[in-house]
């Protein structure tokens, strides 16, 4: 039977906006697809075997809760970039997205260095960015459309040679000007956007399953599943973000 | 004191005069439209809480404290993420058992306009107003603003747990609204703070006023868990781990800090005693800092538990003797969709709202708690009212439903958000087939009350303004009253 490892990094802190609706669909797709998936809660101070890991997620926090988690992360942080250019999935939403990067900037002027894992900075921006958002992505041929609801006053910028996850088609994305949203380096996927984004995008999910089982060599068919509810929801949130206007609120911060 | 008092109101006399009079028109013309906005809004069938207040506001922003400045005691105010509703009610109660005239936001606008709304229905056509206390439920994000209104004598804040995050980005901004609130108190004013949650005690008193805490010290009942939703797990001061010697749901409990030596307050309001019946009742003693009290308490839950505590404590600040409150709380009623109970043709429902993680795990572990097949209906909006992020309801344990499934009748989504809905029922292992989507409230409201046995049990847990549609939906069925006839 495949089999795969999921590691979810600090589910105490990071997980802001229903995170644990990631994991979720990640485990009940794996068991659905006949796949035992095994799940490993990493702690702060507790490792990550990278021998193991096959699929990393790391779900969105507050700043007082992202600081800690970036001073811990920093011990493993050459394992971590070993494992992601051999290709290892990496899942980071929200904040974790940003602490992907090179570094943060606060609104304070403090400037936070990040995992430099791909190339990207964040800085603090003055508005929120709240709403359902809808993005273009190329992950498939054609592109197929992500939902998911995003809320963040850090904009992120790619460098020249990163590609964004999608094309806003409705929303902020990574920092509401550039029509961006999120970034893809080999198997490392970060973005904005949660909603949770794999329940609400099973198509997603089924990737980074596929990518897990490809990253051990498993030879491993997804079945076909009926995911007709997922797409009613899918189909009902494209409609509500289109028809929704997008205003940028004052940050309280 | 007196003689600066007169000099302040001779200075401002003659030069005043002219102006004083202007804004009692201003005042007297926001206040007739938005009476008669509230007769509009209530013949066309709604509850006429939002736009009077509104309209009132813009013509003149100071109506609320014009009106507020009336009252023979003064306001008091409830905030908090969970348990407003409840506990202003419940001190409501209390203050009118006691004799006093009361107006309160009982619909659960706790906007400025949903206060503003509230005190205009009280007042005269002149601009009077015959009360004595005002008590208002008030939102968090608005709480600053109104503190500084209506001047409160004292205010209750209920617990902090992650809710509308679209709305107010991260929960540290809801602690600090409330934190900038209780410092725009007015001077000899009273804060009243729930003792076992940490991100409030952690919130500096100011000067020249007087803080009580209330909490529980009795035994946890015996399925305590932590839930995933518990948002302050940090110390408030050096933000190292918290330890906890007994959590009674979420991050409410006993703690202290094993680094920097910082621990729960003792209480001035505590709970020494819980005897759980099987009806849901409760026998509580409750000791105050000169005496105990024993109160058969009817309403269903631990967080209505402390909806009682923060409601003695404020209570007893204003010096209210406590026959009075023993006997409000033994016959309190569950207020506006918080376990309201309605009966039709033999069929009972029971009307929760759930409206953010822990709010709506207490109330599963609720229901879980209630014996014999039921029917369930959740129906999910997602407009402004009840924010616009749906990601909450992965944060809620509708896991535990799975442990009833075998008497489990029906299960019904609904609302603009009935799809996701059922997808995150899907997640929790649901058998795709049992659940049954109808997005129009109305419609699914019938459809579950037609498929409802006699006898058996149809539990609605709707959020706001769900619950608002089904409301209105009961009311056309001759169910209930209109929530502005409380």
């Amino acid at each position: 039977m495949a089999k795969i490892n999921i590691y979810h990094l600090y589910p105490d802190h990071l997980n802001l906006y229903g995170d644990r609706g990631n994991i979720l669909a990640l485990c009940q797709r794996a068991h659905w697809h006949g796949i035992a998936a095994n799940l490993i809660q990493i702690r702060p101070g507790e490792k990550i075997d990278f021998a193991t890991c096959d699929l990393l997620f790391s779900g969105g926090g507050q700043d007082s809760d992202q600081k800690l988690v970036v001073q811990d992360l920093k011990s493993c942080r050459d394992e971590m970039r070993k494992a992601v250019e051999e290709n290892m999935i990496l899942f980071a939403v929200c904040g974790s997205y940003q602490l992907l990067g090179l570094y943060y900037t606060t609104a304070r002027g403090e400037r936070l260095t990040g995992l430099d894992l791909i190339d990207l900075y964040s800085e603090a921006g003055h508005k929120r960015m709240i709403g359902n958002a809808l993005i273009n992505c190329s992950l498939w041929d054609p592109p197929r459309k992500l939902v998911g609801f995003e809320n963040h006053a850090g904009k992120t910028f790619l460098g020249p040679s990163l590609h964004p996850l999608g094309q806003v088609i409705s929303g902020f994305g990574n920092n509401g000007s550039d029509k961006k949203e999120g970034a893809v380096y080999k198997n490392v996927i970060g973005t904005y956007l949660h909603g949770p984004l794999l329940p609400k995008n099973p198509w997603l999910t089924d990737y980074l399953l596929q990518k897990a089982l490809l990253y051990r060599n498993q030879n491993h068919q997804l079945r076909e599943l009926d995911d007709s509810l997922e797409q009613q929801a899918h189909d009902t949130t494209v409609r509500l973000t289109s028809s929704r206007s997008h205003k940028l609120k004052s940050s309280h911060a | 004191m007196s003689s600066t008092n007169i000099d302040r109101q001779q200075q401002t006399e003659t030069p005043g005069c002219l102006n004083d009079r202007l804004s009692k028109i201003k005042y007297l013309g926001s206040l007739w439209l938005g009476k008669i906005l509230i007769s509009a809004t209530r013949i066309s069938g709604r509850g006429g809480t939002t736009l009077p207040g509104r309209v009132a506001l813009k013509i003149s922003p100071k109506l609320t404290s014009f009106l507020t400045g009336q009252l023979t005691r003064g306001s008091l105010i409830v905030t908090g993420t969970n348990g407003k509703t409840t506990t202003a009610s419940l001190l409501t109660g209390i203050l009118k058992n006691e004799g006093y005239r009361c107006i309160h936001n009982q619909s659960g606008s706790n906007m400025s306009w949903g206060v503003a709304s509230a005190l205009i229905g009280a007042s005269s056509w002149r601009g009077k107003l015959t009360a004595d206390f005002a008590v208002m439920e008030v939102d968090e994000g608005a709480f600053p603003a109104i503190v500084r209104d209506i001047q409160p004598l004292a205010t209750v804040v209920t617990n902090i747990f992650r809710d509308q995050l679209d709305r107010y980005g991260e929960v540290d901004q809801i602690r600090d609204a409330i934190r900038r609130g209780l410092n725009a108190q007015p001077q000899g004013s009273f804060q009243i703070i729930n003792a076992d949650d940490p991100s409030l005690t952690g919130i500096e008193i100011a000067d020249g006023l007087s803080r009580w805490t209330y909490g529980q010290e009795s035994e946890p009942p015996e399925t305590t868990y932590q839930n995933t939703s518990g948002d302050i797990k940090l110390c408030p001061r050096c933000h190292d781990k918290l330890d906890y010697m007994i959590i009674y749901f979420a991050h409410l409990g006993q703690y202290r800090c094993l680094r920097c030596g910082y621990k729960r307050p003792e209480p001035e309001v505590k709970l020494t005693g819980h005897t759980r019946y099987p009806d849901g009742s409760a026998l509580l003693e409750i000791r105050l800092p000169d005496e105990t009290l024993l109160v058969k308490y009817p309403l269903i839950g631990t967080y209505n538990v402390y909806n009682a505590l923060a409601a003695i404590a404020c209570a007893h600040t204003l010096a209210i003797p406590s026959a009075t409150i023993k006997l409000s709380l033994e016959k309190a009623v569950p207020p506006f969709g918080r376990m309201e109970l309605f009966e039709l043709e033999g069929k009972t429902m029971i009307m929760a709202l759930i409206k953010n993680p822990v709010g709506a795990n207490e109330v599963l572990r609720t229901l879980l708690s209630q014996t014999g097949n039921v029917d369930i209906l959740i129906a999910i909006n997602d407009k402004i009212a009840d924010g616009t992020d749906v990601s909450w309801l992965w944060d809620v344990d509708f896991e535990l439903l799975t442990a009833i499934e075998e008497r489990l009748s029906s299960i019904v989504v609904s609302g603009l958000r009935a799809w996701d809905m059922a997808v995150r029922l899907k997640y929790s292992c649901f058998d795709p087939k049992r659940i049954q989507v109808e997005e129009n409230t109305a419609k699914a409201l019938k459809h579950c009350l037609d498929q409802t046995a006699t006898g058996k049990v149809l539990y609605l847990l709707p959020n706001y303004t769900a619950m608002l549609e089904m409301r209105h939906a009961m009311n056309q069925m001759g169910l209930g009253k209109p929530y502005w006839e409380g």
